[in-house]
């Protein structure tokens, strides 16, 4: 058998408990909306459990000199208390004007109260004299009546006697009317009623607790049903940052690819962020308006002697580099001014100082800092991506085939490559990739270490690098026009934000 | 980065061939230029600042000239002898040192003429000449002028008339109430005199590198220039008197020598003789990833405006004058790759034998992170820069240790922080409309000062946990701590009493594993919370990242 449903279940119950009846009334008692009973009563029909009877009763009606006499009795019942009042005898005139009605009204008046045996009439001097012989308390037709403004009765549920005066006062115009009406009773089958039978000895409960499972008194109880489909209260869980989120993803394509991970202070004296870089000292991006300075604290130690001498002088003849240099005197106290690293680069470069590999393929992707005005497209603190590959055989087609390779992890396949400049690459190319729903983008720049940058820190193969900056792959991702939003932490999008990019 | 706008007749009008206006927008990139803007009548490009002689419609033609094939080799720019000269007084020597300088005879002007070579001149300013620090251009109407002409000194209340004013000022004048003057003044202000440059007849040319004299201004009429460069250093010098003289000769110029005499000595200026560089064809092989032969190569670096000399089996570079970028061989690997086309350039993947490898510590900060968010924590990322009123003020703490930027655009950026909760406390109070609790961490470096350090300054990372609702207290914060440290890091804890201007008393402590001291957990003082304007109670601990890896690491061992 098919499980009852919460409704049928309550609807049988009751049926047992309180017996069958006019749907209406059934649905009352259990506290169901008439559109709900209804849907139980055709669930439970169908499984035969119930018996439904329609038939068409007649409902009486009031109608305007009904609720007339009901409010003001009867006339003939109004013509004795006016006869009363004119001390139970009255000329005929006389009564018919105290009783300020229509000739027809007085005369049906009259007529019933003769019949009723009300009154007795005489004639005294050609003058009719109408005489009370006794004043009923109340009749059957002034109870009845009474009873049908109150209650509302069906005709078919009255007593032949009752019927008979109700047949009575339809005859009198504009008193009363017969309505017929569908009626729906229902009453339990005996298979309706061996299921309820089973049904009473459940108990509904809300929770299932350890004692009624370690019991097994959950056998006798039934877990009331819920209502699955309603909206439950919203969880937050415990989250990565966005940023954080696409900082990994790009960290596992480096790893995918068989990059290492090096990581390196933030503050950097200019040497390694500008000077190793063939970065010559009046170059634009070393203004104070690109760059921020960090106080001094100390003379800061940035090299060994002996590097510092190769980089003073590949920037002002070239050194032993095979180059012309920058041509101007390069002054040690610049190269000593404390900045926050305006690209990894500079942590690169003293990867590279220190290990002087001669094969290596390293990665970073981290902070770097540039003094601009925060709006919508310029932030002052953002993250660059790092890669550096050194190697014998390594050329600048390979350079384009790694970038391809590692955008194709990142979900990016479609990628242009063009020439452009960079004061520490030759040759330099720039990429721009297509992001989907977004369009094109620039992203990363990317070359070969120029030998001014790779000889002095003893480096002899050449190093292909390239970088760019994340915040605008993820602004793509997100669609996020303004790059700030990324840094408000708004914990409404932060909890909200999909991680799923 | 520089930005020239490039009329397609006027573009076409300059190329050696024919080639629709498609074709010609396809190309420009591949001049190592990024296109800004392309409407039907023009584009705008950004071109680098290592090719000061794209500054010109003439410059790039020159080189589009040469990819496209119509045009090839070194350009060949004559230069006539001429009659002027510039006696150079010594008082210049430590002030702007150097003087160069050519006639150009021969010019029609017009508008549009005068236009490009003032926007020219204005890009040169602003890149070799440093803003005119390092260098600067006088353009003048030679016709109005009576050689021979003088670069000297003057005291600051020489007057004269400047370009654009009816009036004569004097020097100090001009520097206080011109545009330029003020803008350019403090390169030659600490000077007791201040350049002049003036013909024969005291009339003035220029004041260098401020403005030039009303005398030789340029009209639709003017039909010979005298072009005068100052500078502070001669290969910026010499690179833009190159460089225009190149510009000038594609306009039509007929160009004339200037001879500069300094005391007893005397040069001759322009110098547009080719400089040589040998080639070196394995290295542009190997850098490229390509195999050109001897013929190949010679083509590229033609087709890139290069000519080419092969002798005894030696490849030489003749380089034009104006080609002020090329310092070494590399330089030449690339203009072959122009001239080869970076277009034909495929990508190789080269095999990558090693495993890849995090880095131990950022390992290890991810397992941190990983905990966090498993506590049910959202990870926040706020800038390193902050106000000093935010961490320190607002936080009761003193600034101790401050590491700060000496050039911030805002004071709200000017702090390196040197602990992570203050950011934190910022956050919650931007978040005072949304859902509670709120449990929030970052894991971010830090900044101290510590002399023990090559920079004087420390960095560590730090790892900082804020929760905030009706209820938040102590214990939980205590209880997402030791959590975190002993499950990520196998490391109990003690929480020993302390005080701390942030925190209430007697609801703070210092968070010490190992007898190492790793961070400070408590309640944080109700006038904090009224100081960032906080509704809900807040429980707040820090913990030193960096000291929690040192200690795992040095268990490992």
């Amino acid at each position: 058998m098919k499980p009852l449903h919460a409704l049928e279940r309550k609807l049988l119950l009751s049926l047992i408990r309180n017996g069958g009846g006019l749907l209406e009334d059934v649905a009352s008692r259990v506290n169901m909306s008439m559109d709900q009973a209804r849907r139980a009563v055709e669930w439970l029909r169908s499984k035969e459990m119930i018996k439904i009877e329609e038939k068409v009763h007649h409902k009486i009606e009031i109608l305007e000199e009904g609720k007339r006499a009901i409010e003001q009795g009867l006339p003939e019942r109004r013509l004795i208390e006016i006869l009363k009042k004119l001390n139970g005898e009255a000329k005929l005139d006389e009564l018919s004007k105290a009783l300020n009605s229509t000739p027809q009204e007085f005369s049906a008046a009259f007529g019933y109260a003769r019949s009723k045996g009300w009154i007795s009439t005489s004639s005294i001097e050609g003058k009719v004299i109408v005489k009370l012989l006794k004043s009923d308390q109340s009749t059957l037709e002034e109870s009845l009546l009474k009873e049908i403004s109150e209650k509302g009765l069906f005709f078919e549920e009255l007593s032949e006697e009752d019927k008979k005066v109700v047949n009575e006062l339809m005859k009198r115009p504009n008193y009363l009317m017969k309505k017929p009406i569908k009626i729906v009773n229902i009453s339990l089958t005996e298979l309706g009623r061996k299921t309820a039978e089973t049904i009473k000895e459940v108990k509904e409960i809300d929770y299932l607790t350890p004692d009624l499972i370690i019991s097994g008194k959950w056998r006798q109880r039934r877990l009331r049903s819920l209502d699955v489909e309603a909206v439950a209260p919203t969880i937050y869980p415990g989250k990565k940052h966005p940023v954080q989120l696409f900082i990994d993803e790009v960290r596992e394509a480096f790893i995918s690819l068989g990059f290492e991970e090096i990581l390196g202070p933030i503050i950097q004296p200019a040497f390694w962020n500008f000077d190793a870089l063939f970065v010559p000292q009046d170059h634009p991006a070393r203004d104070m308006q690109d760059t921020f300075y960090v106080s001094k604290v100390k003379e800061p130690s940035i090299s060994s002697p002996s590097l510092i001498e190769k980089v003073s002088r590949t920037h002002t003849n070239g050194w032993n580099t095979g180059s012309k240099g920058w041509g101007y005197n390069w002054v040690l106290d610049e190269a000593k001014r404390l900045v926050l690293r305006t690209h990894t680069t500079a942590v690169t470069v003293k990867y590279l100082a220190d290990h002087k590999v001669s094969e290596a393929k390293v990665f970073s992707v981290d902070k770097v800092f540039r003094n601009e005005k925060l709006d919508p497209k310029h932030l002052a603190e953002l993250h660059q991506i790092e890669g550096i590959v050194v190697g014998k055989r390594v050329t600048l087609r390979d350079l384009m085939g790694i970038l391809s390779e590692f955008y194709k992890i990142l979900g990016l396949k479609k990628v242009k490559f063009w020439p452009t400049y960079f004061p520490y690459t030759e040759p330099s190319l720039q990429s721009i990739v297509h992001v989907e729903g977004f369009g094109w983008m620039e992203l990363c720049g990317m070359g070969i270490f120029r030998p001014e940058v790779t000889l002095p820190l003893g480096v002899k193969n050449p190093v292909l690098a390239w970088g760019g900056g994340l915040e605008r792959i993820i602004m793509a991702r997100l669609r996020i026009d303004d790059i700030r939003e990324l840094y408000e932490n708004n914990l409404g999008w932060l909890r909200k934000v999909p991680l799923c990019l | 980065m520089p930005v020239i706008t490039l009329y397609y007749d006027k573009l076409k009008s300059l190329i050696k061939g024919e080639l629709s206006t498609k074709d010609l927008i396809d190309k420009i990139p591949y001049l190592g230029v990024t296109l800004e803007e392309a409407t039907d009548d023009y584009v705008k490009i950004e071109y680098n600042p290592n090719r000061p002689d794209f500054s010109t419609i003439y410059g790039i033609a020159r080189s589009l000239n040469g990819i496209l094939g119509f045009e090839r080799g070194a350009p060949n720019y004559a230069i006539n002898e001429g009659e002027v000269e510039i006696i150079v007084d010594e008082s210049t020597q430590h002030v702007r040192p150097f003087i160069v300088s050519l006639v150009a005879r021969g010019i029609t002007l017009n508008d549009e003429l005068i236009q490009e070579i003032i926007s020219m001149q204005e890009d040169l300013h602003e890149g070799i000449g440093r803003r005119r620090r390092k260098m600067s251009i006088g353009i003048h109407n030679f016709d109005v002028l009576k050689p021979p002409i003088k670069y000297t000194t003057v005291h600051p209340d020489f007057k004269f008339i400047p370009l654009g004013e009816k009036e004569e000022m004097s020097m100090k004048e001009i520097l206080e109430k011109t545009d330029v003057g003020r803008e350019y003044g403090h390169i030659v202000s600490s000077f007791d005199r201040y350049p002049l440059i003036m013909d024969s007849l005291d009339h003035v040319l220029s004041f260098p590198p401020i403005i030039n004299g009303e005398l030789t201004r340029l009209t639709p009429e003017t039909k010979n220039l005298l072009i005068e460069i100052t500078a502070t250093d001669l290969k910026a010098d010499e690179d833009s008197l190159a460089i225009i003289a190149a510009a000038l000769s594609d306009i039509g110029a007929k160009i004339e020598s200037v001879k500069i005499r300094l005391g007893n000595s005397a040069k001759i200026t322009p110098d547009m003789s080719l400089q040589q560089m040998e080639v070196d064809r394995k290295l542009a092989n190997d850098l490229l990833g390509l195999r050109l032969n001897d013929e190949e190569i010679h083509e590229s670096l033609e087709r890139s405006r290069i000519s080419v000399a092969s002798k005894d089996g030696k490849l030489t570079a003749l380089i034009p004058r104006y080609r002020v970028d090329i310092l070494h061989q590399v330089d030449l690997v690339e203009e072959i790759a122009y001239g080869y086309g970076f277009e034909k350039l495929t990508p190789t993947l080269p095999e990558f034998k090693k495993a890849g490898k995090y880095h131990d510590d950022l390992k290890l900060i991810g397992l941190a992170r990983d905990a966090m968010i498993g506590l049910g924590c959202i990870e926040v990322m706020n800038y390193h820069l902050i106000s000093e009123k935010a961490l320190y003020e607002f936080t009761r703490r003193k600034a101790k240790t401050i590491v700060k930027v000496e050039n911030p655009k805002s004071i709200e950026y000017e702090f390196l922080r040197d602990n992570i909760f203050p950011s934190l406390l910022i956050v919650l109070s931007k978040n005072l409309h949304e859902e509670y609790p709120q449990r929030i961490f970052e894991i971010s470096k830090v900044y101290s000062k510590d002399l023990r350090t090559p920079n004087g300054i420390r960095e560590d990372y730090h790892l900082a946990t804020a929760v905030s609702h009706s209820t938040a207290n102590y214990t939980e914060v205590k209880s997402i701590l030791s959590s975190l440290l002993l499950q990520t890091f196998n490391l109990s804890i003690n929480t020993i009493p302390t005080n701390h201007p942030s925190f209430t008393s007697g609801r703070v402590a210092e968070i010490i594993s190992a007898k190492n001291k790793l961070g400070i957990i408590g309640e944080i003082h109700p006038l904090v919370l009224e100081n960032f304007k906080l509704r809900n109670p807040v429980s707040v601990f820090e913990v030193n990242l960096s000291k929690v890896i040192d200690m795992v690491k040095q268990k490992a061992l």
